[in-house]
């Protein structure tokens, strides 16, 4: 369903994600795990492109949400003018033998040394802007399918708690507002709120706070929900409410991705744990793999202190 | 004659009076029309200031902006007024009350363009990343979402720079205009009433009123915007 390929992501000299790949499975309940500082969130907001990635590609359904990244395609390095003079160079120093084996050896240093100018001829110009036409998505389209919740619930403060749900909903012309406020009070009616759908956000609790942002986010009808330590900013009575609602989702069958330092929940929830450490995975596997067998020394120490 | 004869002449004689309110209507109508220019101008110039766009004509719009505000807020707005009226405007027979209009507009749109732009910041970023995690597009969630949250943020720092502006307009006697200041000194001086504090004074009262009465519009409008916080 998602598809993350070598994806990089710098802030100024400061490099968060080195090189993370995955796939992300529909149905699949993936969490992750990591030290503060380790990339976890930053990974989590590439996937809906709040922070656009530096290097790599994500596709999410067989659509390129990124610009499409050369390095990640043979054949439109192919048609680069580095290539074109590596090539001619390698042929020449091996006594005019071409063939695979060069072809082979020139695109693999290319992706290496990263080699791709700035400028490198209409063809390969004309190569990405065709792959990137035919394969990209706008991202406002993409998004509508992926539901995030933020740590900071962010529900818009100008609103009422039913505004919260039928905005996105009529503004991107989904439902009418009928069916839009239909479906919030289904919605609001599910959470346990729908006494309080003409309250503002700010005469809220915490935890109704982000039950409501996770009502907001199911209102479009997601395929994907990306929670982004959905629990961390609440009083610790409140978490229990939350995380309710979210195995709810859960048992539904909501492909989700949650980055969470909740490990109880995070083992009875999760399908596949992503272990991120220093900007890339340092380890994968089920909850029972990953908790009660953990083989990467920065794992082991990890769970020993948090567990 | 005491001061309270005094205030009594200026009140009943018609020539007195018809120059008081004449010279209030000009104050009224430069500050009002130049209010608007000002907060029209200003909403453009912080939109053009904030804007993400890299492209080329908002990048030469984003210099011209910040030319704008740099040379207003950095000059005398005694000066920019002369500048207008003697230089840029030195038409005969161009109305002298468009130019200051255009004069105090042009000054005002650069404070009320960094009062919002600073209005717009203050909204947290996560209201806008919520917005667009949810597939709006960027000028819907600006205008949906955080604009109307930074109104309420401004509204203060808004009604400051319009007060701050009515007084100001008062220099328009500078320029020859027969504003509430202008005529307060002329009917102290050349109308014989042979004394500046009556119409002085009065003068003040007039101002005070109008920027009562602008404070008071601008409580009722921040109480209504407030309706969503808990405060």
């Amino acid at each position: 369903m998602i598809s993350v390929k070598n994806i990089h992501k710098s802030f100024g000299e400061l490099s968060v994600l080195r090189g993370v790949s995955c796939n992300i499975e529909a149905g699949e309940k993936v969490v992750i795990l990591g030290p503060s500082g380790s990339g976890k969130s930053t990974f989590l907001r590439c996937l809906n492109l709040l922070e656009e990635p530096n290097q790599g590609e994500i596709w999410v359904e067989d659509k390129l949400i990124t610009n499409a990244d050369p390095y990640e395609h043979d054949e439109i390095i192919e048609l680069s003018q580095t290539y074109a003079d590596l090539y001619a160079k390698y042929v020449l120093e091996n006594d005019g033998t071409a063939g695979d084996e060069v072809k082979k050896a020139v695109i693999s240093r290319i992706k290496e040394q990263r080699l791709l100018k700035k400028r490198e001829g209409s063809l390969f110009k004309k190569a990405l802007s065709q792959y990137q036409a035919q394969h990209g998505i706008d991202i406002n389209l993409a998004r509508q399918d992926m539901g995030m919740v933020f740590q900071h619930f962010n529900l818009f403060n100008n609103m009422t708690v039913l505004k919260n749900l039928t905005l996105a909903p009529v503004q991107l012309g989904l439902k009418t507002p009928e069916e839009a406020e239909q479906n919030a009070m289904r919605l609001l009616q599910r959470i346990g709120l729908a006494d309080k759908r003409d309250e503002y956000p700010s005469k809220l609790s915490g935890g109704q706070k982000q039950r409501v942002a996770i009502a907001r986010a199911l209102a479009m009808n997601p395929k994907v929900m990306l929670f982004d330590e959905p629990t961390s900013a609440l009083d610790p009575e409140m978490v229990g409410e939350v995380l309710d609602l979210i195995r709810e989702l859960a048992d539904e069958g909501m492909t989700m991705v949650i980055v969470t330092h909740e490990m109880g929940f995070a083992r009875e929830v999760g399908t596949r744990i992503l272990f991120m450490d220093e900007g890339n995975i340092a380890e994968e596997g089920t909850p029972a793999e990953v908790f009660d067998n953990p083989k990467n020394p920065r794992t082991i120490q990890f769970f020993k202190a948090v567990l | 004659m005491n001061f309270f004869e005094k205030t009594v002449q200026l009140f009943t004689t018609a020539d007195y009076l018809k120059l008081m309110f004449t010279g209030l209507g000009y104050t009224v109508v430069i500050s009002i029309c130049a209010a608007i220019l000002g907060l029209v101008l200003g909403t453009l110039v912080a939109l053009c200031s904030i804007s993400k766009s890299k492209g080329i004509v908002m990048r030469v719009l984003q210099g011209i902006c910040k030319v704008y505000i740099t040379i207003i807020r950095g000059t005398p707005m005694a000066l920019q007024l002369f500048i207008m009226v003697f230089a840029i405007f030195a038409i005969r027979g161009f109305p002298t009350i468009v130019t200051a209009i255009l004069a105090f507009g042009i000054n005002s749109g650069a404070y009320v363009a960094e009062n919002i732009r600073a209005g717009i910041l203050s909204v947290d970023i996560g209201q806008t990343e919520a917005g667009r995690a949810l597939g709006l597009n960027s000028r819907v969630t600006l205008i949906k979402i955080v604009i109307p949250q930074a109104i309420k943020n401004v509204i203060p720092a808004i009604g400051n720079e319009l007060i701050a502006l009515i007084k100001e307009t008062s220099i328009v006697s500078m320029i020859s205009i027969t504003d509430l200041t202008m005529a307060a000194k002329i009917i102290g001086a050349g109308n014989n009433l042979a004394s500046y504090v009556v119409p002085m004074t009065s003068a003040a009262v007039f101002y005070l009123a109008i920027v009562y009465l602008l404070t008071f519009g601008i409580k009722i409008i921040e109480k209504r915007l407030r309706a969503s916080d808990k405060r």
